[in-house]
């Protein structure tokens, strides 16, 4: 028999607070642990702090207080170019995209290969690949200023997971495309969930809660309460 | 079917757009201007200094001024004791290792040229020369010397020529110092330059360096988009300098050739001297791409 082995931690945080300037605290007292292979949603009203946590995840915010591990890795003792090494196992989807407007959808989706110095041949091969499973391959040389708000979305998904991440973190990735590809875009992520990758989708959407059996991180009152989904189907979830 | 047409890769960073860059390339160019005609003042004046020292350095002569008298012969003898003064007071001198008196004969022949086959020397005053050999690390103050030789011995003189070689000498040397403190400006200036307007550019670019760095890119990443546009910017802004100055280089070295004087017709700039000229694009290059590479390095130190 195999000896069970607690699954490594992706992210930790101990007392965790978040503020903005001199401005009152937005998160307080998180403590959250995070386990590889988990899937998370990520709940709480407009302004509860999913964008804040998720920076801080992502390493683009520091907290304010209390300590973050990222990958094992307490981040206030890791060097620059460590915290990068870190980054790099991480895929995001920004709330706002954030693409390189003045770059080519082919050239966004290429970013986080080529900042770790990927061979050019390698390169064109994924980005295709992927950009044809996103249905984008007709826009590949637009630039990302040219696209509509949906295929903007898929453009960051795209380079979430272009680089096959441990993390994949995602703000609102299914806000803005149309009912038929938000399914495709959550079976990705339940894909890349299977084959290992942790993953935290913040959203509003009670459809996609209610349709797939996740946990939820629920922001409320500045602290973090987790629910189960026994819980949640208790508290009018379809699936158990 | 799939498009297998790639547009070559853009930088992720727009530097070739930033309004900046044409600033920095004409202050480059107009540094590498001023530059290279410094420069090429401050290497003739070192082989004019060179020239010079070889001449003044080594030996030296000092004149005595016949005694005029009606009677020849006793002019003459008072005229050689004036010369016995003379080498009295030098053989005391430090850093004059040999002091020769010149024979009759020696005398003869220096000045005859002078007068022509016609006249008879013997019946004119003669003047005395004395040869003097100085130590090869002599650091003579002549002007100090001549003065206590014309106490010493009155009718003695110091090589004027090499007089005035020697305060020549010292305005040499402080047109260099000025020469010199003028390229350490330029060049400092100049970094400077480069320093802010990349700080600024930077600034300018933080949401991209932001994602960039979110995508997981090092700081050196970044660092090196900057150091190759300024390394471009250096080196080409270096050659149009360069370019622009060589007619001014020449111009003033036809302007000193034409005060000639023997003395100003050294100051040529020899294929060494070209060379340290010609590689100054080089060196604009690597100093543009130097400092902002390390102004970008240093600068995102305090980003997280
Ligand atoms: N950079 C910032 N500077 C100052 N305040 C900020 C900043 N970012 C967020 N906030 C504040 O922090 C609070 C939480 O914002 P956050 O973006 O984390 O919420 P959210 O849960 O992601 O909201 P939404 O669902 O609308 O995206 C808000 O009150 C917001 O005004
Ligand atoms: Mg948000």
């Amino acid at each position: 028999m195999e000896k069970y082995r607690e699954p490594e931690t992706i992210i930790e945080m101990q007392n965790v607070g978040i503020r903005y300037d001199q401005g009152p605290e937005i998160l307080s007292d998180i403590k959250l642990s995070l386990k590889k292979g988990s899937f998370h949603f990520l709940t709480g009203k407009s302004g509860a702090g999913k964008t804040s946590l998720l920076s801080m995840m992502y390493l683009q915010q520091r907290p304010s207080r209390g300590s973050i591990s990222v990958f094992g890795k307490n981040i206030n003792f890791t060097h620059r170019d460590g915290l990068a090494m870190l980054r790099r196992r991480i895929g995001v989807v920004f709330q706002d995209f954030r693409l390189l407007d003045h770059l080519s959808a082919f050239d966004n989706v290429a970013l986080p290969l080529r900042v770790c110095g990927m061979d050019e041949r390698e390169v064109r091969k994924r980005v295709t690949e992927l950009l044809n499973w996103v249905e984008l391959s007709r826009h590949m040389q637009d630039t990302t200023a040219t696209l509509s708000g949906g295929e903007k979305q898929r453009i960051a998904i795209a380079r979430a997971v272009i680089n096959r991440p441990e993390l994949l973190l995602a703000d609102e990735p299914t806000g803005n495309v149309d009912n038929d590809i938000a399914p495709k875009l959550m079976k990705l992520f339940v894909e890349l969930n299977k084959l290992g990758t942790t993953v935290v989708i913040a959203t509003h959407s009670d459809k996609l809660i209610n349709d797939f059996a996740y946990p939820q991180l629920h922001l409320q009152n500045r602290s973090l309460h987790i629910h189960y989904p026994s819980e949640i189907s208790r508290l009018g979830g379809r699936h158990a | 079917m799939p498009r297998r047409v790639y547009t070559p890769r853009k930088q992720e960073l727009p530097l070739k757009g930033d309004n900046t860059s044409i600033f920095l390339q004409v202050m480059i160019s107009i540094a590498v201007f001023i530059f290279a005609i410094t420069l090429s003042g401050v290497l003739s004046i070192n082989s004019m200094l060179y020239n010079w020292n070889r001449s003044i350095l080594g030996s030296l002569t000092v004149q005595i001024m016949p005694v005029n008298s009606a009677n020849k012969e006793k002019a003459a003898a008072e005229t050689l004791a004036y010369q016995e003064k003379a080498v009295e007071f030098l053989k005391t001198v430090d850093g004059i290792v040999k002091v020769t008196p010149l024979q009759d004969e020696q005398l003869k022949k220096l000045i005859q040229p002078w007068l022509g086959d016609g006249v008879n020397i013997d019946n004119l005053p003669m003047p005395r020369i004395i040869d003097i050999k100085l130590a090869p690390d002599a650091d003579i103050d002549f002007a100090q010397v001549a003065q206590n030789l014309a106490q010493a011995s009155p009718q003695a003189s110091l090589d004027n020529h090499k007089l005035w070689l020697n305060k020549l000498i010292q305005f040499a040397d402080g047109l260099k110092l000025i020469a010199m403190t003028i390229l350490i400006l330029v060049t400092g200036i100049t970094s400077g330059a480069i320093f802010y307007t990349t700080q600024m550019s930077l600034g300018l670019h933080k949401n991209i360096i932001e994602i960039l760095h979110i995508m997981g890119a090092k700081d050196t990443y970044v660092a090196q988009q900057y150091a190759k546009r300024m390394a471009f910017l250096g080196g080409s802004g270096g050659i149009i300098g360069l370019f622009f100055s060589f007619p001014v280089i020449f111009f003033i070295g036809s302007l000193a050739r034409q005060i000639e004087g023997g003395i100003i017709s050294e100051a040529n700039l020899s294929f060494g001297d070209w060379l340290v000229v010609c590689s100054l694009p080089l060196f604009s290059l690597t100093i543009s791409m130097t400092t902002a590479y390390y102004t970008v390095k240093k600068t995102l130190q305090k980003m997280l």
